[in-house]
C-alpha cells in the first residue's frame, strides 16, 4: 500500500511542476480515526501530504464540475483549470459520465488510476469493535486490528468491514486511466448485484413498503444530492419554485417524491460509488434503489455507466429497435 | 438539589406512571442507531449511548411545521402544541443548547409562541456522560459531561440504577410526584457519581476559543475562507445536525384545495438561503456561506447574546461527508 501512496505522490508532484495541471484532487489524512479527505494540491510542495490508503473512500468527482464553471462572482474572461483526479474506479468511471454529459471538458482532466483493495467502512468498524474506534491497522492473514478508545483491541476479518459498495464491485482494477498506478487491485465481484435479489423477490407492495420505512428517515439535508457526482443540476428540481413541484418541509409525500426524483436520474448514470451512502447522516440505505435503477438499465439496455467513453448513454440515443417491454398501456 | 435513585428494573413502570400525563421520549435502539423514540413501559430503553444522531431542537423547532390555514374566514394560525412531553437521556451538551436556543425564541421582545408553548411543556432529564466520543469538546466551550444547564432533572448512570437529582421547580415537583417508584440514593451512590463526573471530563481534547470573535471580525475578508471551504459539499448535515442553528423560511404552499404557511429550518449552506427574488445572490461563494455559519455562532452570537452558539457536541464533525472539523476550522482562522 505504501509503495502505492508514494508513486501517486510522484504522478502527483510531476503533473504539478510540469505546469500540466493546476491542481491535483487527491486525499490527506482526515481529523478522526479511520477518515481520509479531499485534498486540493496547487503546488508541488503540497503533494507531500498527498495520501493512500483503505479510508480514501469520498469520490472526488463530485468537485469536478464546480471546478469547470466560472465563479458567479468573477468579471472578464476566465480559464478552466487543468485538474488531476486521484481516481479510484468507480470515480474514474463518474468522471467519464461527467464528460458524456458535457459537465467537464475531456482535455481539462487527468485522471490518475489507483489500484483498489476497496474501502473500509468506518461504521461497520465501529459495530465490529463494539465500542469508539481510534484507529484500524491492516494486520496478515487479511485481518484488521482495531484499538479503542477505551484501550481495548478487537481483531476483524478485512472484509467484513469493508463498504458493501466495495465488496459487489465489479470494476476494482484501475482502467483506461491517463496514469495508472500500478498494484493489486481485489477481484471483481462475480455478482455486482447481489444484495438486490432479496429485493426483488418482494411483491410490489412489500417492496413499496421497504422503500418508504428506509427513505421516512430522512431529513432532507441533501447531503446524499451533493456528494453525488451525477447531482450537478444548478438548480435541483426538488428547489425549483417555478413551478413548485414539492413542500419544503419534512412531509412523507414531499420527502419521497425528492428520492424518487433522485433515484430516477440515476437511471443509467450511477456508478455505484456509494457517496450518497456515506454521506447520509441517517444511514439511509439509498444504493439499494439506485442499484436496482442501475440494473434495469443493464438489463433493458446492455448499458453499464461510466465504462467507455464512446458508448453512447442510453438516454441520450434513441433506437428503433430498444427495448419497450416495460411501457404499458392502460 | 433534591435526590432519588431509582432502579433500572423499576423504568417501565416509571415510564407507565409518566406516560399517564405525559409522552414519554428515552433513548431506544432503532435502525439508525439510538436514538430519542417514544417509549413504552415495555420498551428496553438503551442506556449505553454517544449521543444521538439528531439534536433535541426537533422538538421545540421541528424540521417543518403548518403555523396557519388559510380557510373560509381568511388566514388562521394554527394554535401552538400543548402537548406535554418528558425527554429522558438528553446529554448534558444539548440541554445546554436549549439555553441558548431560548434567548433568540423567548427573547423579551420577541416571543415565539409555538418555540416557546413546546418549551413551556417539557420536562427535560438529562443524562451525564460517562465515555466522550472523539469528537466531543463540551469542556471548552463552557459545557461539561455532567453539566446541569438547561436540565429540570438530571440523571447520572450508575449501573443497576439512575441517581436523578432535581434542578429546577418543575424538576422538584416531578420527582415528587413519581417519588413512589424511587428511594433515597446511598453514599456509595453519590460517590459513585462524583467518581464517574470526574473521570469523563479528563477524556476530552481542548479546543481555544478565546478572543474568538474578535478573530473572526478581524478575518472577515480573509483568503482562509476560501481555502477551508472548497472541500464543502455544501449540504445542510452541519446545520440540521446542529443543537444550536435555528434559521428557518416560511413558505406558502397549497395542497389540494388547502393554502397553508409552513415553518421549515433552512441552511446557510445552501445557496437558495440567500437567494433573492430578484435572482440576486449576496453569497454566491461556499467560503462566504461557510463564513457566515462560523460568524454566526461564534461571532454575531456573542455580540447579541453574549454566548458561543455551541455546545461541542461534535455532530457536525462526525457527519460531515467531507470531514470539515470544525476545531481545525477555528484553529485556521488568522491570528
Amino acid at each position: 500500500m505504501h509503495e502505492v501512496e508514494i508513486k501517486m505522490r510522484e504522478a502527483a508532484r510531476t503533473l504539478l511542476e510540469s505546469g500540466k495541471v493546476d491542481l491535483v484532487l487527491g486525499f490527506e489524512q482526515g481529523s478522526l480515526p479511520l477518515r481520509m479527505r479531499p485534498c486540493f494540491a496547487r503546488n508541488a510542495g503540497a503533494t507531500v501530504g498527498l495520501v493512500w490508503n483503505d479510508f480514501c473512500a469520498n469520490n472526488l468527482a463530485a468537485y469536478l464540475p464546480g471546478l469547470f464553471q466560472k465563479p458567479a462572482d468573477v468579471r472578464g474572461s476566465w480559464t478552466a483549470p487543468t485538474v488531476a483526479v486521484v481516481a479510484k474506479r468507480c470515480d474514474a468511471r463518474s468522471v467519464i459520465e461527467l464528460i458524456k454529459e458535457n459537465q467537464i471538458p475531456r482535455q481539462n482532466v487527468v485522471l490518475i488510476g489507483m489500484p483498489c483493495q476497496g474501502m473500509v467502512d468506518p461504521r461497520k468498524a465501529q459495530e465490529a469493535a463494539g465500542a469508539n474506534v481510534t484507529a484500524c491497522k491492516m494486520a496478515p492473514d487479511k485481518q484488521v486490528e482495531l484499538t479503542t478508545a477505551e484501550g481495548g483491541v478487537a481483531m476483524s476479518p478485512r472484509e467484513a468491514i469493508l463498504a458493501d459498495a466495495c465488496l459487489e464491485c465489479a470494476t476494482p482494477a484501475p482502467q483506461g486511466a491517463d496514469v495508472e498506478i500500478p498494484g493489486p487491485s481485489r477481484p471483481s465481484a462475480a455478482n455486482p448485484y447481489g444484495r438486490l435479489s432479496e429485493f426483488e423477490s418482494l411483491t410490489a407492495r412489500e417492496r413499496w413498503d421497504a422503500f418508504v420505512g428506509e427513505i421516512s428517515k430522512c431529513i432532507r439535508c441533501y447531503a446524499c444530492r451533493q456528494a453525488c457526482p451525477n447531482c450537478y443540476c444548478k438548480t435541483c428540481f426538488i428547489e425549483q419554485s417555478k413551478p413548485t413541484w414539492a413542500g419544503v418541509g419534512d412531509e412523507l409525500s414531499d420527502v419521497l417524491l425528492f428520492h424518487i426524483g433522485r433515484i430516477f436520474h440515476q437511471a443509467g448514470r450511477c456508478v455505484g460509488c456509494d457517496a450518497c451512502v456515506r454521506a447520509c447522516p441517517k444511514n439511509i440505505d439509498l444504493r439499494l434503489f439506485t442499484r436496482k435503477i442501475v440494473k434495469d438499465v443493464q438489463e433493458l439496455f446492455g448499458y453499464v455507466p461510466g465504462m467507455s467513453l464512446d458508448e453512447q448513454p442510453p438516454l441520450c440515443t434513441f433506437k428503433e429497435d430498444d427495448n419497450e417491454s416495460f411501457i404499458t398501456h392502460p | 438539589m433534591p435526590q432519588a435513585s431509582l432502579r433500572k428494573e423499576h423504568f417501565g413502570k416509571f415510564v407507565a406512571a409518566v406516560s399517564k400525563g405525559r409522552k414519554f421520549f428515552g433513548p431506544l435502539e432503532c435502525s439508525d442507531g439510538v436514538q430519542l423514540a417514544e417509549l413504552s413501559p415495555q420498551d428496553v430503553p438503551a442506556f449505553e449511548y454517544g449521543n444521538f444522531t439528531l439534536p433535541p431542537k426537533r422538538f421545540f423547532l421541528p424540521r417543518s411545521e403548518v403555523i396557519a390555514v388559510h380557510g373560509p374566514g381568511g388566514m388562521a394560525a394554527t394554535p401552538p402544541s400543548q402537548e406535554r412531553v418528558v425527554l429522558f437521556g438528553v446529554r448534558p451538551c444539548d440541554a445546554m443548547s436549549l439555553t441558548y436556543m431560548d434567548k433568540v425564541f423567548i427573547d423579551e421582545t420577541y416571543v415565539d409562541p409555538y418555540y416557546r408553548s413546546r418549551r413551556e411543556n417539557t420536562l427535560i432529564i438529562t443524562l451525564a456522560c460517562r465515555q466522550p466520543a472523539v469528537t466531543c469538546f463540551c469542556a471548552s466551550v463552557k459545557g461539561c459531561p455532567a453539566g446541569t444547564a438547561g436540565a429540570d432533572i438530571a440523571a447520572s448512570d450508575l449501573g443497576d440504577a439512575l441517581l436523578l437529582e432535581s434542578i429546577t421547580d418543575a424538576g422538584h415537583a416531578f420527582l415528587a410526584e413519581h417519588a413512589g417508584l424511587m428511594g433515597k440514593p446511598s453514599t456509595a451512590q453519590l460517590k459513585a457519581r462524583d467518581s464517574q463526573h470526574a473521570d469523563a471530563g479528563k477524556k476530552m481534547s481542548p479546543v481555544d476559543v478565546e478572543k474568538l470573535p474578535a478573530r473572526l471580525q478581524a478575518a472577515f475578508e480573509s483568503k482562509t475562507w476560501d481555502d477551508i471551504s472548497q472541500r464543502c459539499l455544501g449540504c445542510g448535515v452541519c446545520t440540521f445536525l446542529c443543537p444550536t442553528c435555528h434559521c428557518f423560511g416560511l413558505h406558502d404552499e397549497q395542497v389540494g384545495p388547502v393554502q397553508r404557511r409552513v415553518r421549515a429550518q433552512d441552511a446557510c449552506a445552501f445557496p437558495t438561503f440567500t437567494l433573492e427574488a430578484s435572482g440576486h445572490n449576496p453569497r454566491t461563494r461556499q467560503g462566504a456561506r461557510m463564513r457566515q455559519r462560523v460568524m454566526h455562532k461564534f461571532c454575531y452570537a456573542a455580540e447579541n447574546f453574549g454566548e458561543l452558539f455551541c455546545v461541542g457536541c461534535g455532530r457536525c464533525i462526525r457527519s460531515c461527508p467531507a470531514n470539515l472539523d470544525i476545531r481545525q476550522t477555528l484553529a485556521e482562522v488568522p491570528e
